[in-house]
């Protein structure tokens, strides 16, 4: 699809009864491009969506698909093509019949419909499956069709509502390959409302991460992950260490040394923009794979094993850490040979200890 | 062995061997007896060659289903009565679906009192529903006639109706018409190819028991009695006052096979247990 | 880049707010106006009929309200009423329950024969009904003569024409009701519940009375009420297996409308049954939570 078109929200905001959804958001979606709205639920990510659908109307703002305003217009109207949470296949028509709906209500005759049904299920794999009742196929297979039904009317724009929430976690992950396989090489423009990280991290080309009704990040999957810019993102996209820091002053250009009140004695080093003032207290977050084990030396946090979790691809130990009540968390591909009672030092690369902004 | 953590299907198997359960069970059985034994009782009696009745039963015979073919009012009415049935659940449908479709999922104030209009009738006693709409529609000139008939009825169907397809409508999930309209159908076409099918069975099953209470409605049918808008009930109730025979006992059986057909056909279409479910 | 001031238009335009339905208020109008027109205006008309016809017209217009009221026979009736609703209620409840309890615990797969013997007795008139048990209490029907057959008795019991009648007529036609009402309750009620009160210690009957009893009261509530105001409209069965001696409100409204064709009176009459069904739905709307169940 050599003409995918931009999508753009402009100041869209909503409310329930007493809730406010949704705070006045920006958002701009590149042509061709995918992107995840992720956040836990309540966030306003199935909000959004279903704004930019036409389901719901927004209290402000505009929402352009390509060059036209389509904040008036009915969802019948705005040529999108959607799949829902739970595919909402029309149970009385068979897998044949649910393709063919949308190029029906368009009026395309019976000769073209059947063609372009078929090269569509033969897109997603479904060849032989034109007859088959919707109660006949697997969870899996009902996706497809969905998927199948959405894209068969040429849509300018393709919505996914947790496509994949119902499937089994071996299922889910060979679809979200398939699926972002398929928008990748149809080059539509897509957004995906999911609660799942690695969801988002494997399948859209950004990700804006949503809590209570706002956008509070928004970049590459690489960049919300390693430079989180507040505590809710780090702990949303996998785990973070997070430590409460006094800056100390800086050691290099763009390298500072922070202490902790737990620990007088121990110091660490970020790599931060400056300036910051000394003394000022900040946040950090350290990734438990970012996280290195050394003999005790001083100068740095020490601590001790607690407990370690074989967690398939890798071990996790927390880490009872002096001074401190708050246990650190490590992952290691690798076994680590360190005694049960042994004091070991922890320590990271300065760039990826990240400071987190104030707010949330 | 006996523990309460067992699985449902060996808890019932215990149950079966326990002395509440049979008690209980011999119960239901009395009550089931009690249920049916007066509809059984009467079509024993329709046999029966004696104009009155005393049991045991001497001598069998068809008379009194000759009988009711023969006496007029009760053919005569049992076609009004059929008639006024199918045209009030008709209207019913016609009038009451919309407007429960409409009510359905909205949780206005507006939508909670068009709601408690639409289900009221139910709710009043059907004899003084009769004796008001008799006397309101005489004084706007509709007098006593099939016409008014009809309208009593039909305002009896309604809610009958709506009740149905607002519970019906209700637990059809939300997203099929979502899905038809980003797809590109018009509410008129998502009407016509997706909500309307699949509720289908549903207002069926309403219509049907519309027709039943219509068919069985004394209370309402009674203040318009005239030759022509007699319905079967009235002409039954009058018949069991005046000469009190076993033609009543004949008369009723029929009306039963009526019904009872009327289900069967429902069964063919539909399948009783879709309709089941929908009710 | 998200929190970025949006553009001034756009902020400033707040639009009217809709949501995507099927079908709009506009729908429902038919039905509305025809119930508008053939529902409530002929009760409102009846409510004035009660206050302008006949003896309204020269000794006041709460004249009939008053007769009903304070009149020793009228208000007998109402008594009568309220007597024949209250017995009957609590009859079908104490009947009906066990048969729901049934159904919802141990039917299993008789369910279906059970749930089929409840609704059959619908699909025929209640004027089959009542003369079956007509047949039954007969002089010479059934009962008697099983009876007497069995030597349980040696004169034919007179039931027919009295009070037991109509009761037993009553129940018959409305313990459906009541057993449907409590059904759908006692579904929703997990079996759990009963059996960790077993595994604690109570006895069966407690474990009922204390778990599973108050969990049903409004299956209760809704088939008592459901069952009250069918009484209350009843007048069939006290008509054809009372003999007379039974005389409700509705009852007494078919008489007057066959016999003395008071119209003021019987549309009083119809208003006094009206304010009680409407009292009856105001009840179950505010004490039962879950608003009413579909019988």
């Amino acid at each position: 699809m050599s003409n995918a078109v931009r999508v753009k929200l402009q100041g869209i905001s909503k409310h329930f009864g007493t809730v406010q959804a949704l705070k006045p958001m920006d958002l701009d979606v590149e042509p061709g491009e995918l992107v995840a709205l992720l956040g836990p639920s309540g966030c306003g990510k199935t909000t959004t969506l279903r704004i930019i659908a036409g389901f719901e109307s927004p209290d402000t703002g505009n929402v352009l698909i390509g060059a036209k305003d389509v904040t008036d217009s009915p969802p019948n109207k705005r040529a999108i093509g959607m799949v829902f949470q739970n595919y909402s296949l029309f149970p009385h028509m068979n897998v044949a019949e649910n393709v063919a709906f949308g190029l029906k209500m368009g009026g395309v005759d019976r000769d073209d419909r059947t063609r372009r049904v078929r090269d569509m299920l033969e897109l997603v794999r479904l060849g032989k499956f034109e007859d088959r009742q919707i109660h006949q196929l697997s969870g899996g297979q009902q996706q497809r069709v969905a998927l199948a039904r959405a894209l068969v009317t040429n849509p300018t724009i393709l919505l996914l509502d947790e496509p994949l929430g119902a499937l089994d976690k071996n299922l889910r992950e060979r679809m979200q390959f398939e699926l972002r396989e398929i928008q990748r090489r149809l080059g539509i423009t897509s957004l995906l409302v999911t609660h799942d990280q690695e969801e988002a991290l494997t399948m859209s080309d950004r990700i804006a991460v949503m809590s209570e009704g706002q956008i509070l990040q928004i970049g590459t999957p690489t960049e919300v992950y390693e430079r989180p810019r507040t505590r809710f993102v780090s702990e949303f996209l996998g785990t973070s260490n997070i430590l409460s820091a006094t800056v100390r002053g800086e050691v290099r250009s763009g390298i500072w040394a922070v202490g902790f009140d737990f620990d007088p004695q121990a110091q660490g080093l970020v790599a931060m923009p400056g300036p910051v003032a000394t003394g000022a207290q900040i946040q950090l977050a350290i990734r438990p794979e970012q996280m290195r084990i050394a003999e005790p030396a001083d100068g740095s946090l020490r601590a001790q094993v607690q407990d370690v979790v074989f967690r398939g691809s890798y071990y996790a130990y927390e880490m009872a850490v002096s001074g401190s009540d708050s246990p650190m968390f490590l992952y290691s591909h690798a076994r680590l040979a360190i005694p049960a009672d042994r004091q070991v030092s922890l320590s990271w690369s300065p760039e990826s200890a990240i400071r987190l902004s104030d707010l949330t | 062995m006996k523990n309460d953590a067992m699985p449902a299907a060996l808890v019932k198997r215990r149950a079966k061997r326990d002395p509440a359960a049979l008690g209980l069970g011999i119960y239901v059985v009395l009550f089931m007896t009690f249920l049916l034994l007066p509809i059984i009782a009467v079509v024993v009696v329709s046999f029966s060659a004696s104009t009155f009745i005393s049991f045991p039963i001497q001598e069998f015979s068809l008379r009194w289903y000759e009988r009711i073919f023969e006496y007029k009012p009760f053919m005569n009415s049992l076609l009004v009565s059929l008639q006024i049935a199918v045209a009030s659940a008709f209207f019913g449908v016609l009038m009451g679906v919309p407007a429960a479709l409409a009510v359905a999922r909205s949780h206005s104030a507006w939508a909670a009192a068009v709601a408690n209009v639409l289900l009221a009738p139910i709710s009043i006693p059907a004899i003084v529903l009769g004796f008001s709409l008799l006397y309101f529609l005489s004084a706007l000139a509709f007098g006593i006639s099939f016409l008014s008939l009809l309208i009593t009825h039909t305002v009896v169907a309604i809610p009958y109706i709506g009740r149905t397809a607002l519970a019906v409508y209700r637990a059809f999930p939300p997203d099929h018409e979502e899905a038809a309209a980003i797809l590109g159908a018009s509410r008129w076409q998502t009407l016509r190819h997706v909500t309307l099918p699949m509720i289908r069975p549903g207002i069926f099953a309403g219509a049907l028991f519309a027709f039943l209470i219509s068919l069985d409605n004394l209370p309402v049918s009674f203040f318009f009695g005239t030759a022509n808008t007699n319905t079967l009930p009235v002409v039954m109730l009058s018949y069991m006052q005046n000469q009190f025979d076993p033609s009543i006992a004949a008369m009723s059986a029929v009306q039963m096979l009526i019904a009872v057909a009327m289900l069967l056909v429902v069964d063919a279409v539909y399948g009783i247990e879709r309709i089941m479910t929908a009710v | 880049m998200n929190r970025e001031r949006v553009g001034p238009e756009a902020a400033a335009t707040p639009r009217k707010s809709w949501r995507y339905r099927l079908a709009n208020m506009s729908w429902a109008i038919p039905a509305l106006v025809f119930l508008l027109v053939f529902f409530v205006a002929p009760l409102i008309g009846n409510i004035v009929r009660s206050t302008t016809e006949g003896a309204a017209v020269t000794s006041g217009a709460s004249i009939y309200y008053q007769k009903l009221l304070f009149d020793s026979y009228y208000s007998g009736v109402l008594l009568q009423t309220f007597k024949v609703s209250l017995i009957t209620t609590i009859a079908c409840l104490v009947i009906g329950y066990p048969i729901s309890y049934f159904m919802v615990r141990y039917a299993g797969r008789w369910n279906t024969l059970i749930v089929f013997c409840l609704i059959a007795p619908l699909l025929t008139s209640i004027i089959m009904r009542t003369f079956g048990w007509n047949v039954i209490f007969a002089r010479r029907g059934l009962m008697n003569v099983w009876l007497m057959g069995a030597g349980l008795i040696s004169r034919p019991l007179d039931t027919l024409n009295q009070p037991i009648a109509v009761y037993v007529g009553l129940v018959h036609v409305l313990v459906p009701f009541m057993v449907l009402s409590i059904t759908s309750v006692l579904q929703g009620i997990d079996i759990g519940l009963e059996e960790s009160a077993r595994v604690l210690g109570a006895s069966r009957l407690r474990a009922f009375l204390s778990v599973t009893l108050p969990l049903s009261v409004d299956g209760i509530a809704t088939g008592c009420i459901l069952v009250f105001v069918l009484t209350n409209g009843s007048f069939l069965t006290m008509l054809l297996l009372g003999g007379g001696k039974v005389t409700t409100l509705a009852l007494l409204i078919y008489q007057q409308f066959s016999v003395t064709q008071d119209i003021g009176f019987a549309a009083a009459m119809g208003n006094v049954l009206l304010v009680f069904a409407l009292l009856c739905l105001a009840l179950q709307a505010r004490f039962v939570r879950r608003g009413g169940i579909k019988t």
